[in-house]
């Protein structure tokens, strides 16, 4: 369809459509009947994934634009929605748990959720500049709202103010730096950049590295990782989860669009990227290690993670995009799943946040230590697990890239061995033998087996048969 | 048919968590039929040696870079497969004796799937596969440490030795892909790969360090006393007498054949390290006053001994090694759970804490004074006959450093001695509160029965052993020979 001059095709804007949709409904439904149950709007928006999901599914292995172009759906946006739409759907039944946070409504806040995803699937998808930011945009003002929804816990109002501080400097950054490149390409097609890319002009230069403060923000790459700790630990527990995958993986793809469209070969101009990777292994593994809140060593944990996911980038490399998304879908399994279980064991609140909490779990619940044994096995890329081969991968990248992939390549060694000790901290504290009274547990909601039964299937089968995803990820044009 | 063997005990091992965990017959019969199955399916391998191969093969990873399952059993790998599996037997069955009736479950199925990772590690064949195993196996030993072993000591062993084994492992790691960089493929045995020197020798340095760690030798150590001290017997006598050899294992049949020159290269590095442990842990066993940390820095200057071995690059070491190898595992595990009778008996491994214990447990001193006789090298047990070529062959290429380790066989004679006498000589002397001490209960005495059987037959017959081993010329020296011609 054509309106005015601009080509819409509803097929590649499917997707999204079908999440405006459940949005839209989700709002609609709350506003007339007041009090309908918190299920029927998490059920509407579930559906809207689905149906999302569904309108992915033709688009599998095909490289198309619309919107006269500023929209696509390719090898950078189809695995890293997919993802999206994937977390939203977790994240959804993380907040349908008893005791969820949810501000109390239900509806404005799985809207939110759902536009929040938009957001992300336009960033997945945009080819412009201009497209970027609204899809950063989108993401990032829900989130706002969305870190605060635990009111009137005062550590959410915390989380909330200073992501909207910090985060809409971070959006300063990211337009000043669009408004440079635009200058130096005469167009905010990414693609058009690559000419300035490779002459390195001062303009370039200068608006690609406020850019990329503006996605190292986003991304939590060290030294921008500041307020990582204290936003995810305040954040309604369904919230982080969602923080902690869906906008690395939004932010991964338009990382990952500008690096191979704009750049295509290993430029001078990424050394910046290398070096706040590093700088993140290091951090974020160091910083884990002393944390006795679980949500903060998964925050610190998501600032090495995603250090370790630039590591697929490091020579620009033909496999590269492939191990980035091995990688993330990965980290999605096992993140997800490790907070399914968090959420799970308090009913959705904060109960089992404290690592204390996890004290000889085994013995109490041996399904639910074991599942979220498996998750930590994986964070930490023990083999057997998704992450040990989505390290194998990154470490390929590394490795096979040059003096810069090299360091990466050891930069991410020396992180494995660091965080070592945090992960299998909890893991640790779940197997020594009880003493004294039995702490009584109580979550055992079956929603939230689906999430958890999910992340050990997929963490057990990417770990075993790596086959199965490398495949379906190198079909993709 | 390899993988059938690997798999036999994970199976048993997860056959097990559906028993009920308060039937404890139920339990202990098929914990003992996982063991003993994987026993049987290993002496059909037997007749492989020296020359025979059986291998098994499926496609795993294709893409930019491959990988297989490919497992593999020959002439070398046989004589690890066949020390872990039985070695098993026994440690298995001794851990019927487990203080806390409702925890046997979990601790059997974690013992079993310790086997299972060591059985995937010596059959590996791929480097992929073989690294999996290397981590793999780090679980279930930290797993027991933490959950079985029952003390805060334990907890904290447990940490020493998971970051220090999974630290290696990760270096290792990075030389594994450093490697399959070059070689496109982690198939990489059998083939000869020209990599340019320098990267050769990152790369040995790399595996080198992980192997090294697992072994352990001396700077390395840190994590082995706290860990053997602190392990359950059964536990303890798995990793002492089979987990110990897999640093060496991965010596010599991936480091040394993959990297030839950079092992040359590195050799005195190596003699160094192996003089160093080779004294330093008999030193150590000598002014040690725990059993069984005084056994674990025996084992630290045995297995300096086979590394010696290895690095004099001659040709009768490479089986005399392997001798020592199997040797060591079966004396170690022997020894172990000797102590751990006795442990059972008088609630401690102090030697300070008790003697003369002969005087009420007759058997179990004659059992001891067989097992400690063996780890001294009395001439007639199987430890001497490895110690003795190791010491002949690594003389003709390294005269200086074997006359150094030759001090140790002296030292070895005052720590085994003293582990012997302090423990069942003199008056009898017991903790407070122990009653007096029994004897060898039946189930006791026949489980260290085969391991005593085999330190005999192995010290009398060892030629059997080394004429099933393969020439030089099908392994690692076969490389160095080239080399040493070129």
């Amino acid at each position: 369809m054509t309106f005015q001059g601009v080509n819409f095709d509803f097929a590649i804007l499917g997707p999204i459509l079908a999440l405006v949709v459940a949005g839209l409904l989700v709002l609609l439904v709350d506003l007339v009947t007041r009090s309908v149950a918190r299920g029927v709007l998490y059920g509407i928006g579930f559906a809207g994934c689905a149906a999302a999901f569904a309108c992915m599914i033709p688009l599998y292995g095909r490289s198309v634009t619309t919107v006269n172009g500023a929209f696509a759906t390719d090898r950078f946006s189809w695995g890293f929605s997919a993802i999206l739409i994937g977390t939203l759907a977790v994240t959804l039944l993380l907040s349908s748990l008893r005791n969820a946070d949810d501000g109390g409504s239900p509806g404005s806040y799985a809207a939110l959720l759902i536009f929040c995803t938009i957001g992300g699937l336009i960033m997945a998808g945009a080819t412009t500049l201009i497209g970027i930011f609204l899809g950063l945009e989108e993401l990032s003002l829900a989130l706002y709202v969305l870190a605060g929804s635990g009111y009137p816990r005062p550590a959410s109002e915390e989380a909330a103010l200073k992501y909207v501080l910090l985060g809409s400097l971070a959006s300063g950054f990211l337009i000043y730096g669009s408004a440079l490149l635009y200058g130096s390409a005469g167009s905010v097609s990414i693609a058009a950049l690559a000419a300035s890319a490779a002459s390195l002009t001062p303009l370039f230069l200068t608006g690609f590295a406020l850019l990329l403060v503006g996605l190292a923000f986003k991304l939590a790459l060290s030294p921008f990782h500041l307020w990582t700790p204290d936003v995810y630990e305040g954040s309604p527990i369904a919230i982080t989860a969602f923080m902690t995958v869906a906008v690395k993986a939004a932010t991964f793809a338009v990382l990952a669009r500008f690096v191979y469209t704009a750049f295509g070969h290993d430029s001078v101009a990424l050394v910046p990227l290398w070096i706040l990777a590093i700088a993140s292994m290091l951090v974020g593994s160091f910083g884990a290690l002393r944390q006795r809140n679980l949500k903060r060593l998964l925050a610190y944990s998501s600032i090495s993670q995603a250090g370790f996911m630039v590591v697929a980038l490091a020579g620009v490399g033909e496999y590269g995009l492939s191990s980035l998304l091995f990688y993330l879908v990965a980290y999605a399994l096992m993140n997800l799943g490790a907070f399914a279980v968090i959420a799970m064991l308090g009913d959705g609140d904060e109960a089992y946040a404290d690592i204390d909490a996890y004290r000889a779990l085994f013995y109490r619940r041996p399904w639910v230590a074991v599942a979220f044994t498996l998750f930590l096995f994986s964070l930490a890329g023990i083999p057997g697990t998704a992450g040990f081969f989505g390290k194998v991968l990154l470490l390929e990248q590394g490795f096979g890239a040059g003096p810069w992939g090299v360091a990466l390549g050891c930069a991410l060694i020396a992180g494995s061995i660091v965080s070592i000790y945090a992960y299998f901290k909890v893991i640790w504290l779940m197997f020594v033998p009880q003493e004294g009274e039995q702490p009584v547990t109580a979550g055992n909601s079956p929603l939230s087996w689906i999430p958890i039964g999910l992340g050990v299937a997929g963490v057990i089968a990417l770990g075993v048969i790596p086959q199965l995803f490398v495949s379906l990820v190198s079909a993709a044009p | 048919m390899i993988s059938a063997m690997v798999f036999f005990p994970l199976l048993f091992a997860l056959v097990l968590l559906c028993v009920p965990r308060d039937n404890g017959p139920l339990l202990k019969g098929v914990a003992l039929a996982g063991a003993l199955g994987t026993f049987a399916i290993s002496l059909v391998l037997l007749p492989l040696a020296p020359g025979g191969v059986v291998q098994d093969s499926l496609n795993w990873i294709n893409g930019a870079v491959g990988a297989a399952y490919h497992v593999r059993v020959d002439g070398i790998s046989l004589w690890f497969v066949l020390l872990t599996t039985f070695v098993t037997v026994p440690a298995v069955w001794a851990a019927f004796a487990y203080r806390d009736a409702a925890r046997l479950r979990g601790y059997l199925s974690l013992l079993l799937l310790f086997e299972w990772t060591l059985l995937g590690l010596f059959t590996a064949d791929d480097l992929l596969l073989f690294y999996i195993y290397w981590d793999l196996m780090l679980i279930p030993v930290f797993l027991a440490l933490v959950g079985f072993a029952g003390t805060p000591q334990a907890r904290r062993a447990a940490w020493t030795y998971l970051i220090y084994n999974l630290a290696g492992g990760l270096v290792l790691l990075a030389g594994v892909i450093g490697l399959v960089l070059q070689t496109h493929t982690f198939e990489v045995l059998g083939h000869g790969y020209h990599l340019s020197p320098e990267l050769a020798r990152w790369l040995f340095a790399a595996f080198a360090l992980a192997f090294l760690i697992k072994t352990p030798v001396f700077p390395l150590h840190a994590w082995m006393p706290p860990t053997y001290t602190q392990s359950p017997p059964s536990l303890v006598a798995m990793v002492s007498g089979v987990q110990s050899k897999a640093g060496l294992y991965a010596f010599i049949v991936f480091a040394m054949p993959l990297f030839p020159e950079a092992a040359h290269y590195f050799a005195p590095a190596m003699l160094v390290i192996a003089v160093c442990s080779i004294l330093y842990g008999a030193l150590l066993a000598i002014a040690e006053t725990n059993a069984k940390t005084l056994v674990a820095y025996s084992s630290l200057s045995h297995l300096g001994f086979v590394l010696l071995a290895l690095f004099a690059f001659n040709f009768t070491s490479l089986p005399a090694s392997i001798l020592m190898i199997v040797s060591h595992g079966i004396i170690a595990a022997a020894l172990f759970t000797l102590l751990g009778f006795i442990e059972d008996r008088v609630g401690t491994n102090d030697l300070g804490a008790y003697g003369g214990l002969a005087a009420g447990a007759p058997r179990l001193a004659v059992f001891m004074l067989i097992a400690a006789m063996a780890a001294l090298g009395l001439p007639g047990l199987s430890g001497f006959a490895g110690e003795f070529l190791i010491l002949i062959g690594a003389w003709q290429t390294q005269p200086v450093y074997t006359s150094l380790a030759l001090i140790a066989v002296v030292l070895a004679a005052v720590y085994a001695l003293r582990l012997f006498q302090g423990a069942m000589h003199g008056p009898l002397r017991e903790p407070a509160g122990v009653g007096p001490i029994a004897d060898l209960r039946p189930r006791e005495f026949w489980l260290v029965v085969p391991l005593l059987a085999a330190i005999f037959f192995l010290g009398i017959w060892p030629a059997w052993l080394n004429d099933r081993i393969p020439l030089p010329s099908q392994a690692a020296s076969s490389h160095a020979a080239t080399v040493e011609r070129s």
